[in-house]
């Protein structure tokens, strides 16, 4: 927060803030209100309305355990009168089980995005994601996560340095990029065109990640993975990349924390040489861990960068854009939309041991997430916040979705996504995070018996539920609508299905047909 | 905005879908049937600004054994040259249709490019970046596809067959991905719709109103490109009658080849006069590490009916002054034969052939030395053959993206499109 001169203020300030810290200040839901609107007011903007109740419910849904809700929980959400019943839903959300997995699925995207390195040993990553799980469902610290999955030596949390492998490059841009919210990648050939860092600072935090060895074991068809490391070795920096001619060695770099200090570290003993395990046997701990000392930094009260990553990552992930966006993109030249707003949410995060739910809670309880997706602009993310943002659904979340939908599991064994799925909608961006509708995406939804399956009717099933019934058949689409939707048809729609399904002597397969307009809509298709 | 469309056809679908919801019916509606499809397919053509056919051979083709022959060296191998009626451009004996359309070609002698394997040298010469860098760069074609297609169009604009890149779209994003075709123009994944026609368009209609209702206050770009993908993908398999070449194929036979590359070869010329901009075209087998003359002999045999059938065709139907065809692989032939009777991957001085639309034919650009070991004059990388491919089809080289943060051109710093090849 920037100093005051004025001297009630001063008083004021002091009275609030006394031994107890900040424990007067408001919570973070009003904040982020306050904030948002003193932006709408400068901006002379008008925001969208507040969501309707269905719309509020789907999108909360969606965001936080990864589906969207059932027939009957939109029913009993619509009708449930009580005042705080959205502060009430959150909470149950926040407790369910599902809330972990789905924060694990967001996380594992941010760590290694659809396309990792030494792709034959990361492209499954069950264990990993299972191990992200449990630490959400325990509620450990994010701090505590994030310097497991640096060290890499916690059963489960390999992966992350697996994908490195040999490459202490490639982990240079990826932490600064994930754990510190910062773009160092072109200061691997030459300094930063537009930001502070230089070819030397690269290299300096590329010294911790150089000694870093990926063990392989095999048993049978499996392979373990065990992330060790050397007593020696260092990084050898030789200028930039256009000025390389074939045999220069160039010198070795002391590590740096980025910004920082350089490691200290005991002098390796004169004549150290590299203990050679017998074969099969693992590296012995060094005993001096570079990687440990990066991790420990990292997650640091005194390191000013890990929190404000994470705090407006979590931002992004619920509200669209970052406060500094992109989300990982801190410089100079990127200021933050809101920047006491991006203040008090690291500050409350750093605060609450980085509790992340903790964060999320007050996130998703502000108006400004709870606005309508209604409005005239056209923007995906609007900049000021100002209408909910428009996400498409990720490929678990599309399986998910389809599944409760329509009531699927009740018919039959939940598929997985599959290959397929990926396909059609692993990447549905420019890697900018603007959609693009793609061909191959709707020749699937139009032509795949994998989407098919969900709509064509099985006993138990949305389908089946709607021809068994015997209630009039405006009845029954509401019960449509409301289990893909999440919400009631209008007078027009129920009209438009009702003629559409009768319209044919065999009702089944205008049903199926009806079911999957749903299904493929772009009401379905985004979190909006 | 989308960087995907241009105002004026954002508006134009805003109001097509607009117009669908109000009048429903499905009747009225534009591209829904076969004699509306040929209407659109001419129109597109039309409206489509320059294209290109890239004739990939996959594994890397020799060039002292096509275009830079070194009769009598040690380098030389077996084969005879024989005289074009360019000057100074002799070519195989196994290639005298080519040589016979000698005048249209440029031949590219000193390549000069730096990656020399597969994988990476596949992705080198289909985007002019290093593959190492992990910058998704787009292949050509998604780069065609973008500045010169027509997303309005009810082809897809980026079309391949056979071995080809390994890219595709990367930053430009999903609109931009290759439509990839099977052998024999055969249609690839979910390109077969379930239902019968009358079927379809029933629940097409429906899907439009349900459009409709939610667009009247849903605004945001995602929703509009959602359903302007579907409309895409239904108008592709209205249009699918045009991935058919078995009318044209029994008179085309004997000039093309009666092989995958020939039909390829036909498919490509049939899709670039229906409107799309960018096809490309694996010819398979060019990895000569053991019996190298054996293997270009008889890959040479079908190169020489479906490239000049290409190039007349294309020029007959005055569709060549407007379609640049390139011929080239990731990388060239060693000049030293291995013990194998074979040549090993080779990037310090190659070949490759530019023709058609913005290129000045009948020359020979750049030369190597005696033994074809170095380039002698006027080496070409990646980056300038990019450039003056961009240049000749009227894509600025030096366009700027942005993947993630960083900003990335169309080709690298310093890359200078070859004035001299271009008309």
């Amino acid at each position: 927060m920037r100093c005051s001169l004025s001297l009630p203020l001063v008083a004021a300030a002091a009275l609030l803030s006394g031994p107890a810290g900040r424990a007067a200040e408001p919570p973070l839901r009003a904040v982020i209100d306050s904030e948002l609107k003193a932006g709408w007011k400068k901006a002379g903007i008008a925001p969208a309305p507040r969501s309707s109740d269905a719309e509020f419910l789907r999108r909360v849904t969606l965001d936080l355990v990864g589906t969207v809700p059932t027939h009957d929980e939109a029913v009993a959400f619509l009708a449930d009168a009580r005042e705080s019943k959205r502060e009430k839903l959150i909470d149950t959300l926040l407790a369910d089980p599902r809330f972990a997995r789905q924060q694990a699925d967001v996380w594992d995207q941010v760590l290694f995005g659809r396309h990792p390195g030494n792709a034959d040993a990361t492209r499954k990553r069950d264990g990993f994601k299972a191990w992200l799980a449990k630490q959400f469902a325990d509620g450990t610290g994010f701090d505590r996560v994030a310097r497991e999955v640096l060290v890499g030596e916690q059963p489960g949390t390999e992966l992350f340095q697996v994908q490195f492998r040999n490459q202490p490059e490639e982990a240079t841009i990826a932490v600064s990029r994930v754990f510190l919210g910062t773009q160092l990648g072109c200061a691997k050939c030459h300094d930063h065109p537009y930001d502070r860092w230089t070819q030397k600072d690269f290299y300096g935090m590329a010294g911790f990640f150089v000694r870093v060895v990926i063990e392989e074991t095999s048993s049978g068809n499996t392979k373990t993975y065990t992330v060790a490391e050397k007593a020696t070795g260092e990084v050898l920096f030789s200028g930039a990349a256009k000025d390389q001619q074939p045999g220069k060695k160039g010198e070795p770099v002391r590590p740096r924390f980025l910004g920082g200090d350089e490691l200290t570290e005991p002098p390796a003993p004169k004549d150290a040489k590299e203990q050679q395990p017998k074969a099969g046997a693992k590296l012995p701990k060094p005993p001096f861990s570079r990687k440990e000392k990066f991790a420990e930094w990292v997650v640091a009260p005194e390191n000013p960068y890990f929190a404000r990553a994470v705090a407006n990552r979590v931002w992004a992930q619920f509200m669209g854009r970052g406060i500094v966006h992109p989300a990982d993109d801190f410089q100079a030249e990127n200021a933050p939309s809101h920047p006491e707003l991006l203040a008090a949410l690291t500050r409350t995060l750093a605060a609450s041991k980085y509790d992340l739910k903790a964060l999320i809670r007050e996130v998703v309880n502000s108006e400004a997430y709870q606005l309508a997706g209604t409005g005239p602009i056209t923007d995906a993310l609007p900049k000021h916040f100002e209408r909910a943002r428009v996400r498409p659904l990720t490929a678990e979340e599309i399986v998910l979705s389809l599944r409760t939908a329509t009531s699927f599991d009740a018919a039959g064994k939940p598929p997985t996504p599959d290959d397929y799925f990926m396909r059609a909608f692993g990447e549905p961006t420019n890697g900018l995070g603007d959609f693009q509708g793609s061909l191959a995406e709707h020749l699937f939804w139009n032509n795949a018996e994998q989407v098919r399956v969900f709509a064509r009717r099985k006993k138990g099933n949305l389908t089946d539920q709607l021809l068994a019934s015997t209630d009039p058949w405006e009845k029954r689409v509401e019960h449509l609508y409301l289990s893909v939707l999440g919400r009631r048809p209008k007078p027009a729609e129920v009209s438009k299905f009702v003629a559409f399904i009768t319209g044919d002597a065999k009702p089944e397969p205008r049903v199926e047909d009806a079911v999957w307009v749903l299904l493929t809509s772009s009401e379905f298709r985004f979190n909006h | 905005m989308s960087p995907l469309c241009r105002a004026g056809e954002h508006l134009s679908r805003r109001a097509f879908l607009k117009g669908a919801a109000v009048t429903g019916g499905g009747l009225v509606l534009p591209n829904w049937g076969g004699l509306a499809h040929a209407r659109s397919a001419a129109e597109a053509a039309t409206k489509a600004k320059k294209r290109c056919i890239l004739l990939w051979m996959n594994g890397g083709a020799s060039q002292i054994d096509t275009f830079d022959m070194k009769p009598g060296r040690p380098t030389g191998g077996p084969f005879r040259p024989i005289q074009t009626k360019v000057t100074g451009l002799q070519v195989c004996e196994y290639l005298p249709k080519v040589a016979a359309v000698a005048d249209k070609l440029a031949v590219i002698r000193s390549m000069k490019t730096h990656s020399p394997d597969h994988p990476d040298g596949i992705y080198h010469m289909h985007t002019c970046y290093k593959m190492s860098e992990r910058t998704p760069h787009p292949e050509l074609g998604a780069v065609i596809a973008k500045f010169n297609g027509d997303l309005g169009s009810d082809l897809p604009t980026f079309v391949r067959m056979g071995s080809c890149g390994n890219a595709g779209a990367g930053y430009l994003g999903p609109a931009h991905e290759p439509f990839s075709l099977g052998r024999e123009g055969k249609l690839g994944a979910f390109t077969s719709p379930y239902l019968a026609a009358d079927a379809e368009m029933k629940r097409a209609e429906l899907f439009r109103f349900v459009e409709g209702e939610f667009a009247a206050d849903h605004k945001a770009e995602p929703f509009d490109s959602h359903r302007t993908a579907k409309e895409r993908a239904w108008r592709l398999l209205r249009a699918k009658a045009v991935f058919d070449i078995s009318k044209e194929w029994p008179a085309a036979r004997e000039r093309y080849g009666d092989t995958d590359f020939g039909r390829g070869c036909l498919m490509a010329r049939k899709l670039v006069e229906a409107g799309v901009p960018f096809v490309e075209v694996g010819h398979e087998n060019y990895d000569s590490h053991a019996d190298n003359f054996v293997c270009h002999k008889a890959n040479m045999q079908h190169l020489d009916l479906a490239w000049p059938a290409l190039l007349t065709d294309l020029a007959d139907r005055g569709l060549l002054q407007d379609t640049l065809v390139v011929w080239m692989g990731e990388v060239g032939r060693t000049p030293q034969i291995n013990n194998r009777a074979g040549r090993d991957h080779y990037i310090r001085a190659w070949t490759i052939v530019l023709s058609g639309g913005g290129i000045r034919g009948g020359q020979v650009y750049g030369a190597t030395d005696a033994d074809g070991k170095d380039v002698r004059d006027n080496p070409v990388s990646e980056g300038d053959l990019f450039a003056t491919i961009y240049k000749a089809l009227g894509i600025n080289h030096r366009a700027k993206h942005l993947s993630g943060v960083r900003p990335v051109w169309l080709t690298p710093e310093g890359s200078q499109p070859i004035t001299e090849l271009l008309g």
